[in-house]
């Protein structure tokens, strides 16, 4: 006879654990450190285990998984009391200043053919600041819908769309900028 | 609608797949048409590919950790073979 454990073990494994990979690159794309991105991805599957009767057969798992592991986090940096008051501000005053792509199409054959280009992208996607590039993170990495990271994260529809479009533009910048340093694009007036 | 300012404002939308069939459909036809859009959309294409490439490479989590965090939840009740 079945132990109705053994279903409950059974459908989280199926369910979830499939999701570990995604879960430790959100936890780091989070901590930026791979032990806490370790830390954190147990606590989450700890977390995700102990409440898995909360869990909707059918709905996006690696969603729920994103949402733990978040909250996790957030009350982790609260008890750090590591909170940086001032980023919001800094973060409008940055967005409003990029209006359209930041980058020229022309840059793309330079840009997108240089061997180093990954390195470059891991490197800023780092810098990006931790608004923006959670969003990217969700979206472009981990390929959630629009829906699904506005519920990972607790904010609305048009939150996502905004700090999605602002990080890749910021990310355009820093890549541009990259490729003028590097003298894959012109520097910037030199044809005035 | 399709004109090149409404196409670039949503041409993320576009990309990522989030607009309905029909506005979906207009957009793909005014980039097939359009030398002032099409190179943008090309470009965006390239940089979220670059992305997803440059994020395949990403380190993963190590075969002791994923050992310890088997160890872990197996300890509040599931077998993770």
């Amino acid at each position: 006879m079945t132990h109705p454990a053994d279903g409950r073990r059974a459908a989280f494994q199926v369910e979830v654990l499939q999701h570990l990979d995604a879960v430790y690159r959100y936890a780091y794309a989070l901590t930026r450190d791979r032990s806490d991105a370790e830390d954190l991805t147990q606590d989450t599957f700890l977390q995700a285990l102990r409440h898995w009767e909360q869990f909707r057969p059918g709905t996006n798992a690696r969603a729920w998984l994103f949402t733990i592991c978040r909250n996790l986090f957030l009350r982790q940096r609260e008890r750090r009391a590591r909170e940086e008051p001032t980023e919001a501000a800094v973060l409008d005053g940055i967005a409003n200043a990029t209006q359209a792509f930041a980058a020229p199409p022309d840059a793309g054959r330079a840009l997108f053919e240089a061997p180093e280009l990954g390195d470059v992208i891991r490197r800023e996607l780092d810098k990006l600041p931790a608004e923006y590039r959670e969003v990217v993170e969700l979206s472009d990495l981990q390929d959630q819908s629009y829906a699904d990271i506005a519920q990972v994260l607790g904010v609305p529809l048009g939150t996502v769309k905004s700090r999605l479009f602002r990080g890749r533009r910021l990310l355009q910048e820093a890549l541009v900028d990259y490729a003028r340093d590097a003298g894959l694009l012109p520097a910037r007036g030199s044809d005035a | 609608m399709s004109d090149c300012q409404d196409v670039l404002r949503q041409l993320w939308e576009y990309l990522d797949g989030e607009l309905p069939a029909d506005e979906a459909e207009e957009i793909r036809d005014h980039l097939e048409d359009c030398a002032h859009c099409n190179p943008q959309y090309e470009f965006q294409l390239r940089f979220l590919d670059a992305l997803v490439k440059a994020y395949a490479a990403r380190e993963v989590p190590g075969p002791e950790f994923v050992r310890r965090l088997r160890a872990a939840l197996d300890a509040i009740g599931t077998d993770l073979t």
